[in-house]
C-alpha cells in the first residue's frame, strides 16, 4: 500500500508559517525574559513541529536545519545556556531561513549565508553537550550485510514486561517473520500454581532458533522497545559462514551531509526571497486558504438549514396560492430576509481575523530598525483582537510595514537627540486598531520629531508640487508627503528609503477603499490613521438618480442628506459653490457634470436654476473632508454586492468599482474617499460652470474643455 | 474496528497520522494535549495509542503515566511519536510506561508496520 501524504503539505505551510512567527514573537520576548522556561519550552514547540512535519514533505535541508537549531534551543531551555541579545539575534536569523526555506521548494538547498548561520548555530550547539542522537544511527544499521544467518535468540522477560503495553507474543511472531524459526523452546519453570497466578505478571520466557539474512542489529531492532524490560541475548551460531561478514560496521556509519559547495547554491533558488519586502512574512499557502472555528462552521449550517425550510414552506404556499396564504408567505419572506442578513454576516465573519497575528510581525520590523540605526525603539501593540477581513489584512501588510518604517527611520530620533529634548531615551511606535461607526481605523504612531513643515514645503516647491507663493496651512503640507515621488529624508536609508515613498501606501489603502490622514506635531511625533471598510466584498449603500442613471454611494460615507435650496449655495474663492450647512461650508460635486452626463441636451432648465431647486445634496465624508453631491432623487438603500470594474475597463478616478441591482442594471458605486481627494475649485472652475446664487445667467457661454483630472468628460454652458 | 487515539499539538502531524491509520483500516480518535487526551478515552475502549512527547497543557511523558494508571490501559500499548534523537527522552517514556516510539518524521508504511509490531 502507498499512503501519499501529500494532501497535508498546506496544512503543513500554514501551521509552520504560525510557528516561525510564534518563535519569533517569543524571541522578541525573551529579551526582556531571559530565562522564562515556558517562553523557551514554546519555542522549542515551534522548531520542533517544523522539523517533525517537513520530512514528510521531503524538505530535508529544512529537516536538518531545525535540527541544528532544535538542539541549541534545547540547550537554552535546559538553561545550559543563556538567551543572550546576541544568541536571540542568531536565533532572528535562524527563524528568517525557516521561512525562506518553507516558501521555497522542497529541494531547495540553503544559501551560503544560512549554511554559515547552521554552521554557527551547531557549533554553538554542541558546545559542551555532546551530541546524543541514536536514532537515525538505529536507522543506517537497517542496511546491513546479506547473508543467511543462524541465530539464537535468548529472550527473557521481566515480570512487569505487561506494563509497558508490550505483548511478547506479538515480538515472537515479528521475529519469526524475519525468517524461519527452526526451533523455539519455552521456559515455564517460573510460572507459579493457578493460586499464586497473578495474570498482570509475565512467568514465561524463550529461546527461538532463527535462519534469517538479516544482521543482529535488525533482530534486535524488533525487542528495541522492550530492552530495558527483558534480557536478549543474540548469538550467531554460523560464524564465518558468509562471506559478506567481512563489510566493517565502521563503512556503515553516517556520512554527515557534505554541504554543496557555495558557488552553486545561488543558482539552485528557484525563488530568490525579496528580502526587505513585507511578504516575506507570508509564507506559501497562507493566502489560499483560511483556518475557521467549528463552531463558526457550524452556525452557518444551521442557518442554511433554516433557510432551505423557509424557502421549502414558501415554495410550497406558492404551489397551491390563495389569498388566504398571504400573510404566511410574508412570514416565510421575512425569515428567508433575516437568514440571508445573517448569513451573510456569518459568511463575513468566517474571512475575519484577528488583527494581531498581523501586528505581531511588526515586533521584528521593529527589532531590525533598532538594530540597523542604533535607535532604542519599542513597539507598544493595541487592539490586536479586533477582527478585520482576511484579504484585507494581507493587503494591509506591506502598507503598515512602510508606515512602521518610516516611524522608526525618519520619526524617532537618535537617543542622544530625545536626550536632549528631554524625552525619554527610548522611542515608542504604538499600532492601535479599533471599529469606529462600521469602520476599522488602525493607528501608526510615533513620538518622533514631527514632521519639519518648513522642509516639506521646500521639498514640495522642488518637486513643483505646490507654487512658491502658495498659501498651504501645515494640515495641507503634512498631507504633501503622500504625493507621488515625495521624500523629505535625503540620504536614502537602508530601511524605508529605496524611493519608494507615501504615496504607496496612499495608494494601497485607497484599494481597500480606505482613507489615510496624518497629523503631526514638531517635536512630539507624528500619527498615521488608516480607516478601512469591514470588507470589500458587500456594502450597504444608498441608491441615488442622477439624470436617469442610478449610482451607488456607500451609506457608511453618508453623513446626512439635505435639500439643495438656491439660498443655501455660496460661492467661495478657494472653494468653489459650497452649500452652507449649520456654518460649515461644504464643497459641492454636482454628480451629473462628473460623470458627463450632460444636462444642457437632456434637461437644460435644470442646470439652469429653473428646477434645481428640488434637488438633492449628500453630504458625504472621507477622513476628514466632507463633500455634498448634488443628485436629482434618493432611491433608497440597498446591500450591494461590489464588483471590480478594472478587468473590463480602465480605472475611473472617482468610481470604486459597480454593482448590480435588482432589476439586473448596472449601477456605478461612487469612491468617497478618491472624491474627497479631488480638487473641486479646479473641477468647478475649469469647466466655467455657471453657479447659481453668483448672478450668472442662462446665457452665459458655453464651453467645452478636455477630460481632466477630476474625470469631467463632457462640460456644460 | 480497532480505535488508536492521536495525540499531537501539531495539526498536520495529527492529520497526517490519523490518515496513515485510517488507510491501515484503524478508527482514529484525535486529541490536541495530555490533557485533551485523557478526556477523550474516558469510557471508550481504545486499542492502542500514539502520542507526540511535546505539547502544552500536558506533555506526553505525563500523559502515559497517566494512562498508566488507568485500570483499562495498564496493558494497552502506547507508542511515542517523536523526533528526539535523544535517547534520555526515550528512557523517559520507557520507564512512564512506553511501549515504543516512532521516529518523526515518519514513513507511512513504516509507521503501519511499527503499530503492527505492538497490536496483537
Amino acid at each position: 500500500m502507498k499512503i501519499d501524504l501529500g494532501q497535508f503539505r498546506n496544512t503543513f505551510l500554514l501551521e509552520s508559517a504560525e510557528n516561525a512567527t510564534s518563535m519569533e514573537t517569543g524571541l522578541l520576548q525573551l529579551r526582556s525574559t531571559p530565562d522564562d522556561i515556558e517562553l523557551l519550552n514554546s519555542i522549542f514547540r515551534a522548531a520542533h513541529s517544523i522539523k517533525g512535519g517537513a520530512g514528510s514533505f521531503g524538505f530535508t535541508n529544512l529537516v536538518r536545519f531545525t535540527h541544528t537549531l532544535e538542539n541549541l534551543l534545547d540547550r537554552l531551555r535546559s538553561l545550559e545556556l543563556n538567551a543572550t541579545e546576541d544568541l536571540i539575534e542568531l536565533l532572528l536569523r535562524a527563524v528568517d531561513v525557516l521561512r525562506t526555506l518553507l516558501n521555497a521548494d522542497a529541494d531547495t538547498t540553503l544559501s551560503a549565508d544560512a549554511l554559515a548561520l547552521e554552521g554557527k548555530i551547531g557549533s554553538i550547539a554542541s558546545g559542551s553537550a555532546e551530541q546524543k542522537t541514536d536514532g537515525q544511527e538505529s536507522v543506517r544499521d537497517a542496511e546491513s550485510v546479506r547473508g543467511l544467518h543462524l541465530y539464537r535468540i535468548h529472550f527473557y522477560p521481566d515480570k512487569d514486561l505487561f506494563a509497558s503495553g508490550t505483548n511478547p507474543l506479538v515480538l515472537l511472531r515479528n521475529l519469526a517473520e524475519m525468517g524461519t524459526v527452526s526451533c523455539c523452546h519455552v521456559h515455564t519453570d517460573k510460572l507459579p500454581g493457578l493460586a499464586d497466578l497473578d495474570p498482570n505478571q509475565c512467568y514465561l520466557s524463550w529461546e527461538v532458533e532463527l535462519g534469517a539474512t538479516t544482521s543482529e542489529a535488525e533482530l534486535r531492532e524488533v525487542f528495541e522497545f522492550v530492552e530495558h524490560l527483558a534480557e536478549i541475548r543474540i548469538e550467531r551460531l554460523d560464524r564465518d559462514l558468509s562471506p559478506e561478514n567481512s563489510v566493517s560496521v565502521e563503512d556503515r556509519h553516517p556520512v554527515p551531509q557534505e554541504p554543496a559547495p557555495a558557488s552553486s547554491l545561488e543558482t539552485r533558488l528557484p525563488h530568490a526571497p525579496k528580502a526587505a519586502s513585507g511578504k516575506k512574512a507570508s509564507p506559501a499557502g497562507e493566502s489560499g486558504s483560511i483556518r475557521v472555528a467549528i463552531d463558526k462552521v457550524d452556525r452557518l449550517i444551521d442557518l442554511v438549514g433554516e433557510l432551505v425550510i423557509a424557502h421549502v414552506m414558501a415554495a410550497q404556499m406558492v404551489e397551491d396560492f390563495e389569498p388566504s396564504c398571504l400573510p404566511k408567505l410574508r412570514e416565510a419572506v421575512a425569515a428567508m430576509e433575516r437568514n440571508t442578513r445573517e448569513l451573510h454576516e456569518r459568511v463575513m465573519s468566517v474571512r475575519m481575523l484577528p488583527v494581531g497575528t498581523l501586528f505581531q510581525r511588526y515586533t521584528r520590523t521593529v527589532y531590525d530598525i533598532g538594530t540597523s540605526t542604533g535607535k532604542q525603539i519599542n513597539l507598544r501593540i493595541e487592539g490586536e483582537e479586533t477582527e478585520i477581513d482576511k484579504g484585507m489584512l494581507e493587503l494591509l501588510a506591506d502598507p503598515l510595514t512602510h508606515l512602521i518604517r518610516n516611524a522608526g527611520d525618519h520619526g524617532i530620533e537618535a537617543a542622544e537627540a530625545r536626550q536632549a529634548a528631554g524625552k525619554e531615551l527610548e522611542g515608542l511606535i504604538t499600532l492601535n486598531a479599533y471599529h469606529r461607526a462600521g469602520r476599522i481605523v488602525i493607528e501608526v504612531s510615533d513620538d518622533g520629531a514631527g514632521i519639519d513643515t518648513e522642509r516639506v514645503r521646500a521639498k514640495a516647491i522642488e518637486r513643483g508640487l505646490i507654487s512658491p507663493d502658495a498659501q498651504v496651512s501645515d494640515d495641507q503640507l503634512q498631507m504633501l508627503i503622500f504625493e507621488p515621488g515625495f521624500s523629505t529624508k535625503e540620504a536614502i536609508s537602508d530601511l524605508s528609503g529605496r524611493g519608494v515613498g507615501m504615496d504607496v501606501v496612499h495608494q494601497n489603502i485607497r484599494q481597500l477603499n480606505g482613507t489615510v490622514s496624518l497629523t503631526s506635531e514638531r517635536g512630539r511625533g507624528t500619527k498615521v490613521v488608516i480607516e478601512l471598510p469591514l470588507t470589500l466584498a458587500i456594502l450597504e449603500g444608498l441608491l441615488v438618480r442622477v439624470e436617469e442613471r442610478t449610482l451607488v454611494i456607500p451609506l457608511l460615507s453618508v453623513v446626512e442628506t439635505v435639500p439643495l435650496g438656491e439660498e443655501q449655495i455660496e460661492r467661495v474663492a478657494s472653494l468653489g459653490e459650497v452649500v452652507v450647512i449649520r456654518g460649515e461650508s461644504i464643497p459641492l460635486l454636482h454628480l451629473r457634470r462628473f460623470l458627463g452626463l450632460s444636462p444642457d441636451t437632456t434637461t437644460p432648465t435644470n442646470d439652469q436654476g429653473g428646477a434645481g431647486g428640488h434637488r438633492l445634496a449628500v453630504i458625504v465624508e472621507a477622513g476628514q473632508k466632507k463633500v455634498g453631491l448634488v443628485v436629482d432623487e434618493l432611491l433608497g438603500i440597498q446591500q450591494v454586492v461590489v464588483k471590480s470594474l478594472e478587468r473590463h475597463l480602465r480605472k475611473i478616478d472617482g468610481l470604486m468599482g459597480a454593482t448590480i441591482l435588482g432589476d439586473g442594471c448596472v449601477a456605478p458605486i461612487v469612491d468617497v474617499a478618491e472624491i474627497a481627494t479631488l480638487n473641486l475649485f479646479s473641477l468647478q472652475t475649469r469647466s466655467k460652470v455657471p453657479l447659481r446664487g453668483t448672478g450668472s445667467t442662462p446665457t452665459a457661454p458655453r464651453q467645452r474643455t478636455g477630460q481632466d483630472r477630476g474625470g469631467t468628460i463632457h462640460v456644460l454652458a | 474496528m480497532r480505535k488508536v487515539l492521536i495525540v499531537d499539538d501539531s495539526v498536520s502531524m495529527r492529520q497526517m497520522v490519523s490518515f496513515t491509520l485510517r488507510e491501515g483500516g484503524f478508527e482514529v480518535i484525535e486529541a490536541e494535549h495530555g490533557e485533551d487526551a485523557l478526556k477523550k478515552i474516558e469510557g471508550v475502549s481504545i486499542d492502542l495509542i500514539i502520542t507526540d512527547l511535546n505539547m502544552p497543557v500536558m506533555d506526553g511523558i505525563t500523559l502515559i503515566q497517566n494512562i498508566r494508571r488507568l485500570p483499562a490501559m495498564k496493558t494497552k500499548p502506547i507508542l511515542m511519536l517523536t523526533t528526539e534523537g535523544l535517547a534520555t527522552k526515550k528512557e523517559q517514556g520507557k520507564a512512564a510506561g512506553a511501549t515504543g516510539w516512532i521516529v518523526k518524521p515518519f514513513d507511512p508504511e513504516k509507521l503501519l508496520s511499527t503499530v503492527a509490531k505492538v497490536l496483537p
